[in-house]
């Protein structure tokens, strides 16, 4: 469960002060699919970045699976990531010079897992995203959306809590980005709790809940019910 | 977990930058090896005893120019003057000083004869007092007599029948039993035939590049010339004391001559050497340069690495990667270069110093040196690397999810 209480998030430069987030109130459950929209410079990433522990926020609360995110040191908040929460970005962040196999594999190491784990983890998640007989290819040489898919398999590697997406589905055509999401909501039938910041109201509506993101305030709530829809 | 592997692999698809690294981190080593090496063999030549009593003895030059200088009655008048000086302990008249440069060398042979072998050795006239004035050790055998002196007048080719030479030089002699050289004859211009009565412990030449430089010999000459020098030893700490004292003494004792070029012998080991100081100076400011760009080379690797690959750096730590992990990225993939330059370094040191030997004829290099290189290098890669990676870990994760 992830709760976000109060969050304020201030940019402040040497003449400039921003207000990214301001009183910024969430709860998620267990197996949530949240999609989180907004315009530009809403602040919808900067929620991402705290959600996901790759930023620290100015005041407020935040709870992760009951844990205080606030007191953690930056090893503390690099193990909790590590643990708890899978990333799949929007220009996928592959990287280049490693294979899938490795790539998969990287989030392991950090894990500290022995090798045989990791090769058992990460053949069962490249097949789950169907790239199983391409462990060796180098991102180079797949499309943007197997590449995406690798992502997704680096992400779920770890078996995190929780799975954040910036914006996944991005930087691919309409085909692969339908079945980029169809996997994700394959993910989450399985238990995953998703959060994905989207600008496409049309994917953010296969979430189970959307919220709207703006001037860093969660301005509007809608619990979206897919069975209601359908 | 280490990521040896990983970095490996990643390396392998950018070769160009590292491979040119571990080159020039191969270079060093073998030159600075070598360069070591060449540095430590001048030490070892000039940190070779010359068998003198280097700190109390000094020298000077009796120039005569009167046309009534008697000079075999005023070389003895000298000598007793000097030798009954308060704070001298012995003095004699000698043709060369030790590492000065100048000086005498003579073949000798086992068999008298023009075709037969022979050996060179450095040549220095003295009298009795040789042994004592110049603080040599005599370990065999025993010194000259007063009748064992002679006069040997300019351009004379006539050689007394009694020597005393030096241990290095009875052990290529007798290289069995040096001490079988007491008592033995030898021949010196081919024909003349001297006994060894005595073997000093070590008296350098006086050219310290000289293979044979150990090789000396005395022989108990007074020579009869207008230009000689006095070789004095003083009680210990009281050279600098007693050389104006003598220089005075003789000056003014008679006006026919003057005295000059009053030095010690460490002056003239200085001088002796100054090559090699400054040959040793030259090689360390080459090893220093070339280390400190080895080190920047790296230190612009590495940021030029970082500066390209932020993001993944980024996306590392977004994947769980704490800063002490980027930081052990950066110096595993500077250990992984390093391995490669010190492996080849090594081969290149041994194949320069295998070349440096057959042409200069030095000995061959330790082990212990090259391994020495090899940490060396080591560290001088992770001190370098150590700023760039410490940048890399402060690369805050949050840049995973900056579309720029």
């Amino acid at each position: 469960m992830l709760v976000m209480k109060n969050i304020n998030k201030i940019f402040q430069t040497a003449d400039i002060q921003t207000h990214a987030l301001r009183d910024f109130n969430l709860t998620v459950n267990e197996g949530d699919f949240i999609s989180v929209t907004g315009p530009s410079g809403s602040g919808k990433t900067t929620f991402l970045n705290i959600a996901g522990l790759l930023e620290t926020f100015t005041d407020g609360e935040f709870t992760l699976d009951g844990k205080d995110v606030g007191s953690l040191n930056d090893n503390g908040r690099s193990k909790m990531r590590n643990e708890k929460i899978g990333f799949v970005f929007q220009s996928f962040n592959l990287i280049p010079d490693l294979n899938l196999f490795d790539n998969v594999d990287v989030p392991l190491r950090y894990r500290g897992f022995n090798a045989k784990e990791r090769k058992a983890r990460i053949e069962a998640n490249l097949e789950r995203v169907g790239l199983s007989s391409r462990m060796k290819h180098l991102p180079s040489q797949l499309s943007g959306g197997q590449q995406q898919r690798v992502a997704i398999a680096r992400a779920l590697a770890t078996d995190p809590r929780f799975l954040l997406a910036d914006e996944p589905t991005g930087n691919l055509d309409s085909e692969m980005a339908q079945g980029v999401m169809s996997l994700l909501e394959e993910i989450n039938k399985q238990g995953t709790t998703i959060i994905m910041v989207t600008h496409d109201a049309e994917l953010a509506q296969r979430a189970s809940r959307t919220i709207q993101v703006k001037d860093g305030r969660v301005s509007e709530l809608e619990i979206v019910s897919k069975q209601a829809i359908a | 977990m280490l990521e040896t592997g990983l970095i490996f692999r990643a390396l392998m698809r950018n070769k160009i930058g590292a491979l040119l690294i571990a080159l020039q981190i191969a270079l060093t080593l073998a030159i600075m090896v070598n360069a070591i090496f060449m540095i430590q063999d001048r030490n070892q030549q000039m940190s070779r005893a010359s068998g003198l009593d280097e700190a109390n003895t000094f020298y000077l030059t009796n120039t005569i120019f009167g046309d009534n200088y008697n000079k075999q009655v005023n070389l003895q008048t000298d000598l007793h003057a000097i030798r009954n000086t308060p704070g001298i302990v012995d003095a004699i008249q000698i043709n060369a000083i030790p590492l000065s440069g100048g000086g005498w060398s003579m073949s000798l042979q086992h068999e008298p004869g023009d075709d037969k072998d022979t050996i060179g050795s450095a040549l220095y006239m003295v009298d009795e007092h040789g042994i004592n004035s110049l603080g040599v050790e005599l370990i065999a055998g025993q010194n000259f007599t007063a009748q064992d002196i002679q006069w040997r007048e300019s351009g004379s080719t006539k050689w007394p029948p009694k020597t005393i030479i030096t241990q290095a030089f009875a052990e290529q002699l007798y290289p069995d039993n040096w001490r079988s050289a007491i008592g033995k004859t030898f021949y010196i211009s081919q024909t003349q035939p001297m006994q060894i009565i005595g073997v000093m412990k070590a008296l350098q030449a006086p050219w310290n590049g000289w293979s044979g430089v150990e090789r000396s010999m005395l022989v108990p000459f007074h020579m009869d010339s207008k230009n000689s020098r006095y070789f004095i030893r003083t009680e210990p700490g009281r050279r600098d004391e007693m050389m104006p004292i003598i220089e005075k003494l003789l000056a003014e004792s008679n006006k026919e001559r003057i005295i000059r070029r009053v030095s010690t012998v460490e002056e003239t080991r200085q001088r002796s050497y100054q090559r090699h100081n400054a040959t040793n100076k030259i090689l360390m400011t080459v090893i220093i340069t070339l280390t400190l760009i080895t080190g920047f080379g790296i230190v612009g690797l590495a940021i030029f690495s970082i500066n390209r690959r932020t993001k993944q750096i980024g996306t590392r730590r977004a994947l769980g990667a704490t800063q002490w992990q980027i930081m052990r990225y950066f110096m595993m993939e500077n250990l992984l270069i390093s391995t490669v330059g010190v492996v080849i370094g090594s081969i290149g040191a041994v194949a320069l110093n295998y070349w440096l030997v057959k042409t200069f004829n030095l000995s061959p290099i330790s082990v212990e040196l090259v391994l020495f290189g090899v940490i060396a290098l080591f560290v001088v890669g992770q001190l370098a690397v150590l700023y760039p990676a410490r940048r890399a870990a402060m690369i805050p994760p949050a840049t995973a999810t900056r579309t720029i």
